[in-house]
């Protein structure tokens, strides 16, 4: 026994000793530079400015929509075209995936991180390693919540979008047929994605006063924001609760509009609409979708909304350009955009309404759509 | 040759993979230009992975048995969201709430084991169920949420040791782990050999077991350096502690004590298991429940380290910690796996999965060399059992086992045996 401790004891003491020689790393090997450590504390970061070929990380949710993928290429290319290395991700299998990867683009260096979340509230840790390293971070599309370490939100206002919805439906129904009451139905975004919350919120603004006076008429009686949401935004579900509605709710009655958060969803109550064999209500949209524009300008869906994903990554990339040069960049808004823990200062863009009336002025300088409305 | 193959400690199979896992920090670290070994990316490494290991290691005890766990993700994004309400609504202290979080795993480990051991339905069918209706939970719970958790419990899932004692230029407590560790390995070998002596077992020579001590104790030393020598603040993670912790409990219940050896005898051959007194249906039943109770532990790692509770935590972790199991070396027919094997096939993943995210690979191609990994693992496998060797490497080092099993009690063996006889007789 006493050997074998002596022999432990000595390979211990030996091991002791070989760590002597090296000593801990300045501030992790990955962390180029030294900037990092000045910019902790102030709220803006960048103000130092940063070498013109840094690593810009941009980390976007899942693959799951033409616009998410049109954002990629263009952060891609914008980022490119203005001499920055870039890292653009999806995160295809969800909140941890997404952790993962923006944490390894903090170990790379990244000075800015654009982040476009799958769930706000999950990215605590990561967004202080970003933090800790001297990266500013930007929320991109959804603002990041449950952390102080959020430097810029850039997006679409959403509240303002949800009330264009509204005023549409409103517009539309009044188009068809000068007097009330209307039968509609209401459908919300997935739960858990706060701009869903935005946008029923913001719509029901506009209808809410409606509703109470008598003017709408939800028939099934489904208004609360749980009830009328659709599970992942995916259509498929929407269209489940369309026919469910329909079979419940409209086999006497007429229905008049539907108030749809995007325009998967509204493609997906067209459908259930038109199986049923039942005529076409006002639906509204969102998001510029190719088969929906091309089904407003066949006179199916009678609203989108243009939310110029080119714009918003311009936008962005603009920041990350100020950042760079060290100067602040432009915000709209250091006042409403509350993430739990601070005031995030946002860069809001101003979205549009697009019915079958103005259609052709409001793609006319995008390349993929302007081809589908001048036909 | 041989003297090579006796330095790897004959347990060639496992080590196959070992020699897999090195092969690939190898390949990466050249490819990252060295981003992967720095003290930051192992230390995230294992942050965002010691969850699905944790998971692993449940996971690898249910398969041996013979079963499947599909609801762990359900279960853990459950438990997670119960927590964390616990200590939002209810204000419960956060070292309380991990016990009523441990306490929901074992009543839904429970309800799970009895639907399993005493109605006598396919694990499968269960937890197909369970990973709906945890699910379900979890969203009704947490009103489809984020719920946000307080800074004290997320040290489970993103804390580090504390700094103490001299300024050495490391961190103190990583150090002192590390050659604990390296003492009380050096201990062991050379307390099996002296009891090898008194027995008259036929013994390894001696420079073997030095090499292999050295060998060992070379890698604890450079990985406890790694850890240690982060940026002041950081050292090794305390989800690695207890995922490190769980390992040893573990390994040593699966292969030395006789509730561990029953899990394989009844994963190897029901029928003769029980002819031989082992109560299969008490095995099952508390296989099943600690699966539930470890879930309920990742869940709780996770959710702290990600500061928050989310409605689509645990999203496919079940087959995360499957794959990390039969990468690890397990059957699907049960009697066969480790512990160490799993969580070794765990970190396979993990270093395939940050290497390649280092690399700016894109996450549909991840996808695609992630599942091919895990086929060609397990083919691998398949194909030389079939050939009646060990793996590959076995037969670079020159063939067949033929030293007595006493001085490496490999774990697998009996039920593995038992169960290739099935196999034969079929």
């Amino acid at each position: 026994m006493r050997r074998i401790t002596t022999i432990a004891v000595a390979v211990t003491a030996a091991s002791a000793l070989a760590l002597a020689g090296c000593g801990r790393a300045d501030e992790g090997a990955a962390n180029t530079g030294s900037g990092g450590g000045s910019t902790a504390g102030s709220t803006g970061g960048g103000t130092a400015g940063f070498p013109a070929d840094s690593l810009i990380g941009v980390s976007l949710p899942q693959k799951t929509s033409e616009n998410w993928v049109l954002a990629e290429n263009l952060f891609k290319t914008d980022l490119a075209g203005a001499g920055f290395k870039t890292d653009v991700q999806f995160a295809n299998n969800g909140v941890a995936e997404q952790q993962n990867i923006v944490q390894s683009m903090v170990t790379k260096g990244a000075k800015v991180i654009v982040i476009g979340p799958i769930d706000p509230a999950q990215l605590g840790t990561q967004l202080q390693a970003a933090k800790d390293a001297g990266a500013t971070v930007i929320s991109y599309d959804r603002l990041l919540s449950n952390s102080p370490n959020v430097d810029y939100f850039a997006a679409y206002d959403n509240v303002k979008v949800g009330e264009l919805q509204g005023q549409a439906l409103l517009d539309g129904l009044k188009a068809k047929k000068p007097n009330g009451p209307y039968n509609i139905e209401i459908f919300a975004g997935a739960p858990i994605d706060g701009n869903a919350t935005s946008f029923y919120d913001g719509a029901m603004k506009v209808l809410k006063p409606k509703i109470d006076d008598g003017t709408l008429k939800v028939v099934s009686g489904q208004t609360g924001f749980k009830q009328a949401a659709t599970a992942d935004w995916k259509g498929e579900n929407a269209q489940k609760r369309m026919d469910t509605l329909l079979a419940g709710s409209y086999t006497n009655a007429q229905l008049d509009g539907v108030l749809s958060p995007n325009d998967t969803i509204a493609r997906a109550i067209l459908t259930s609409v038109k199986q049923a064999g039942k005529p076409i209500p006002v639906v509204t949209g969102q998001d510029s979708e190719v088969e929906s524009v091309k089904s407003i300008v066949a006179g199916e869906q009678y609203s989108t909304i243009n939310k110029d994903t080119r714009k918003l990554v311009k936008a962005t990339v603009q920041m990350v350009k100020d950042l760079q040069a060290g100067k602040q960049p432009q915000v709209t808004d250091t006042s409403s955009y509350n993430n739990g823990t601070k005031v995030v200062p946002a860069l809001l863009l101003p979205p549009m309404i697009v019915t079958k009336a103005n259609v052709k002025e409001a793609y006319a300088d995008d390349p993929t759509l302007s081809k589908l409305t001048n036909g | 040759m041989k003297h090579l193959k006796a330095v790897f400690g004959n347990d060639t199979r496992q080590f196959g993979m070992i020699f897999a896992l090195i092969a690939l920090i190898v390949f990466f670290q050249v490819r990252t230009n060295g981003l992967l070994l720095t003290p930051t990316n192992v230390i995230n490494l294992f942050q965002g992975n010691s969850y699905i290991l944790v998971l692993a290691i449940g996971m690898v005890l249910v398969i041996i048995a013979g079963h499947i766990d599909l609801s762990v993700g359900s279960v853990a994004a459950a438990v997670g969201i119960s927590v964390a309400i616990a200590m939002r609504d209810w204000s419960l202290p956060w070292g309380l709430a991990i016990l009523f979080g441990l306490l929901i795993g074992a009543i839904i480990g429970a309800w799970q084991g009895f639907w399993v051991a005493y109605v006598g339905i396919p694990a499968f069918i269960v937890t197909l169920a369970g990973m709906l209706i945890f699910r379900g939970l979890n969203q009704k719970i947490g009103d489809s949420d984020s719920i946000p958790v307080p800074n004290g419990y997320q040290v489970i899932g993103r804390g580090y040791l504390p700094e103490f004692g001299p300024l050495t230029g490391y961190n103190n407590l990583t150090l002192i782990i590390g050659l604990a560790l390296i003492a009380a390995i050096v201990t062991g070998a050379l307390r099996t050999r002296r009891n090898q002596r008194k027995i008259g077992a036929d013994m390894a020579p001696m420079w073997t077991v030095v090499v292999r001590l050295l060998l060992i104790c070379g890698a604890i030393l450079a990985v406890t350096l790694l850890f240690a020598s982060g940026r002041r603040g950081t050292s090794f993670p305390v989800s690695g502690l207890i995922l490190g912790v769980l390992v040893l409990i573990y390994s040593f219940v699966s292969s030395r004590t006789v509730i561990g050896r029953h899990v394989y005898a009844v994963g190897g051959n029901k029928h003769a298991a029980e002819l031989s007194g082992v109560k299969s249906k008490q095995i099952n039943f508390l296989v099943m429940m600690n699966m539930s109770i470890l879930a309920a532990l990742a869940g709780m790692m996770f959710v702290a380290r990600s500061t928050a509770s989310g409605p689509s935590d645990g999203v496919n972790w079940e087959l995360d910690a499957i794959a990390a199991v039969f990468i690890g070396g397990a059957a699907v027919s049960g009697g066969v796996g480790t512990v160490v094997g799993s969580i070794v096939g765990g970190l396979v993943m993990a270093v395939l999965n940050n290497g390649m995210q280092l690399l700016s690979v894109g996450a549909d191609d991840t996808s695609i060399i992630k599942g091919l990994v895990l086929l060609l693992a397990v083919a691998f496998d398949v194909y030389n059992k079939s050939q009646g060797r060990p793996s590959l490497i076995g037969r670079l080092t020159s063939g067949r086992r033929d030293r007595p099993a006493v001085e490496q009690p490999a774990p697998a063996d009996p039920a593995r045996n038992i169960s290739e006889t099935v196999h034969t007789e079929a």
